[in-house]
């Protein structure tokens, strides 16, 4: 082929590709991009978020971030949200799957009704949560008292340690139906060749979960971790509306701490630093995650 | 393929395209018709059912009185409305009248150059017929009016269980904090608590712990602005609210405005802390108890000190981003036309009292059961409230302070509360970390 005429063919087969490209490239950058140059370059700033009027201020953000007690102790509120939260969700997550792979009567309806959790909104969930939890008309302390476990209301929301707790346990409820899809597929899809052959070798129930269904699942279970704790450790509305971050900074983690600079003390510049923070350390979440991806693809 | 298609439906695609730009053309033309009205968007975070009825009243008089010209009221709340009027504000996609925010979080917006002046408001409503003074608060540095007083509250009224006091033999009303914790521990049995101060980390913390302080003759701020929390007066305010957390419920500690009220209204509080908003939900939602309350200042460290109450000073602000700043200026003005007024305050009967002389006097705004079965209570509130002040406006002395929004914002005292009666930690060293957090939030 003449080599003038394939260089042409290649030019406009290129001018193709980038006109069908453009559309996505150009949506990438405006809902990517943009927001993530624009959240680092802000964070350059101080700005006054009503106006957003600012001075440049550099580096001196990340300095003070450095230095503030504040972003150290939300950060490991935010850490033992995450792995609090994200176990019990595994753990409760992977019991029902199991549970709910049985022969079993009403099994439909328990499947239905097992994602109602998941579904239901965020504002209504803490609204129920919290008549669950009150301390003068609460079922929960009504029951705790009529039983004779306890002569006085327990503060569910207001002390700690019983307001991280509470927070948690809120969190796995809500979020646990997201394991138990995941877990029930793919439990679905495992050969019952492989549990008769563990059958005549002699296997038990406890030993056929953890030398069949466990191997079986660490796939899927990778990955539902990988994805719950990134949506875990930015997770926002669920734990200001319980608790406010309090008592004191008890339960503030990252995202709260990024919602009181930007909207409450008006420093958007200061909030836009945590978030670019924020971002770094989800990073290594959704870097892992890519990675474990990518060996799947591989495999 | 597709010839075939246009073909076989009758189409084209000529004749596809010119009804593509026809029906193009009609959407467009109701667009530039409707162009010519306005649309109003009211911001409030006062949104009891009833109250909400009444706005639909003053919206539906208005539109009216001024065809072309459609309010659409919307909810805030009072935790929420910093975050949402800031988003606003920096998206330009601002409300055109907000009513019912405090008078500090005002200035704030005002020294930024995000509220417009209401001075004419003021003029046209008449400036004479507000209570002496009732404006003052809105006043900025330049002279110009911030806002303007849509009703005064009385934040921190003590109420009190008649009944319950009787069983207990307290027969006076407390007036000093040793006599207020000797009868809540008196009331205090049967499942019934004492008090249902708040602990949370929330503006009613802070609101209402800005009043204790004050209540021992501390205060916040010098008349100049200067940072003055770090003072034994608040150390004493401290000790005190410390001492009545075992009188308040569990869940004092996560309480706000909410749980406050009900705590009272509900009977499971021997005592309340609140607005008049406790006659019409006392009389509604617990009517055995209502023949057995009454309020007053709430008391102090010592009869030397004087009592000092919260008034937020609810307010009618302006916008200066709004595109229809006239329409909201004739909104603005409109919402003080007696009838709907009237119907707005009787909404919340004793929650938001007048700011108008003639409103308290007119005879419909006085017959209302409520405001007739509790004349004592009313007065004492508006006696109360007409001697109010708030973070902004802690005594007549003070300038204007256009940083307090941010201070309550920070959530600085009441996580000093928190801190000290929570955590035990040492009120010394508390109250000398806030004071440096006020200080830095001064400075900018």
């Amino acid at each position: 082929m003449n080599p003038a005429r394939r260089t042409r063919l290649e030019r406009e087969y290129a001018l193709l590709g980038a006109i069908l490209i453009a559309p996505t490239v150009l949506i990438f950058c405006a809902v990517i991009v943009y927001p993530l140059v624009s959240a680092i370059y802000l964070s350059l700033f101080q700005v006054f978020t009503p106006t957003l009027e600012g001075s440049w201020v550099g580096l001196s953000n990340y300095r003070e971030l450095l230095g503030k007690e504040e972003f150290w102790t939300s950060l490991l509120n935010n850490i033992i949200w995450t792995v609090g939260t994200l176990s019990l969700q595994i753990i409760f997550g992977v019991a029902m799957a199991l549970i709910l792979h049985q022969n079993m009567w009403f099994r439909s309806l328990a499947r239905s009704l097992i994602l109602f959790p998941y579904f239901v909104s965020t504002v209504v969930a803490v609204l129920v949560w919290k008549w669950l939890f009150n301390d003068l008309y609460g079922i929960m302390n009504h029951l705790l008292i009529v039983s004779g476990l306890t002569d006085f209301p327990i503060d569910y929301l207001g002390t700690m340690p019983n307001a991280m707790i509470s927070v948690i346990l809120v969190g796995a409820w809500k979020y646990f139906p997201f394991v138990v899809i995941a877990v029930l597929a793919r439990l679905q899809t495992i050969p019952d060749a492989l549990y008769e052959a563990a059958r005549i070798d002699g296997a038990g129930p406890i030993s056929r979960f953890f030398d069949v269904t466990v191997p079986q699942l660490r796939e899927v279970l990778v990955v539902i971790i990988m994805l719950r704790a990134i949506w875990d450790f930015k997770e926002f509305d669920m734990i200001y509306l319980l608790t406010g971050g309090g008592p004191i900074t008890s339960t503030q983690t990252l995202p709260l701490l990024v919602y009181k600079e930007a909207f409450k003390l008006n420093q958007m510049g200061m909030a836009s630093t945590y978030a670019v923070a924020m971002m770094a350390i989800m990073l290594v979440f959704m870097i892992l995650y890519i990675r474990r991806t990518r060996s799947e693809e591989d495999t | 393929m597709t010839h075939a298609y246009w073909n076989r439906n009758g189409l084209t695609r000529r004749g596809a395209l010119a009804g593509l730009a026809a029906t193009t053309a009609l959407t467009a033309l109701p667009r530039t018709a409707r162009a010519q009205d306005v649309t109003l968007r009211w911001w409030s975070p006062q949104s009891a059912p009833l109250q909400v009825e009444a706005y639909n009243h003053q919206i539906a008089t208005f539109q009216e009185a001024n065809p072309g010209i459609k309010v659409v009221f919307e909810t805030t709340s009072d935790e929420g409305y910093a975050a949402q009027l800031a988003a606003a504000f920096s998206s330009g996609e601002v409300p055109d009248v907000v009513t019912h925010l405090p008078s500090f979080s005002i200035h704030t917006y005002y020294a930024s150059g995000l509220v417009e002046p209401m001075n004419d408001v003021i003029e046209a409503v008449g400036a004479d017929d507000f209570y002496d003074g009732a404006n003052d608060v809105y006043k900025a540095a330049d002279g110009n009016f911030v806002a303007t007083g849509i009703g005064n509250v009385a934040a921190n009224m003590l109420w009190l269980r008649t009944d319950l006091m009787e069983e207990a033999g307290i027969d006076k009303q407390p007036t000093t904090w040793d006599e207020l914790r000797a009868a809540c521990q008196a009331m205090q049995k049967n499942g019934i608590y004492g008090a249902p101060l708040p602990y949370g980390r929330n503006s009613m913390t802070t609101r209402i712990f800005v009043g204790v302080m004050h209540q021992a003759g501390a205060q916040v701020f010098t008349p100049d602005l200067e940072v003055a929390i770090d003072s034994q007066e608040t150390r004493d305010a401290l000790e005190w609210y410390k001492s009545m957390r075992e009188l308040c419920p569990p869940g004092a500690t996560n309480y706000s405005w909410g749980e406050a009220i009900t705590a009272f209204v509900s009977g499971a509080t021997a005592t309340g802390i609140y607005t008049g908003r406790v006659l019409g939900n006392v009389v509604a939602q617990n009517p055995p108890i209502a023949d057995h309350i009454t309020c007053k200042v709430y008391p102090t460290i010592s009869p030397d000190v004087k009592p000092w109450t919260f008034n937020a000073f609810p307010s009618v602000f302006i916008p200066a981003q709004s595109r229809h700043i006239e329409e909201a200026k004739k909104f603005a003005i409109h919402l003080f036309e007696p009838e709907g007024m009237i119907k707005q305050l009787h909404a919340a009967p004793g929650h938001l009292l007048p700011v108008l002389k003639s409103i308290n006097a007119n005879p419909i705004y006085q017959d209302n059961p409520i405001i007739k079965k509790y004349p004592t209570e009313v007065d004492r509130m508006a006696a109360a409230a007409a001697d109010g002040h708030n973070l902004g406006y802690e005594t007549k002395a003070h300038r204007s302070n256009d940083r307090a929004g941010d201070v309550e914002g920070t959530l600085a005292i009441s996580d000093m509360v928190q801190r000290v009666v929570l955590n035990d930690e040492d009120p010394n060293v508390v109250v000398g970390e806030t004071a440096k957090i006020i200080e830095d939030v001064m400075k900018g």
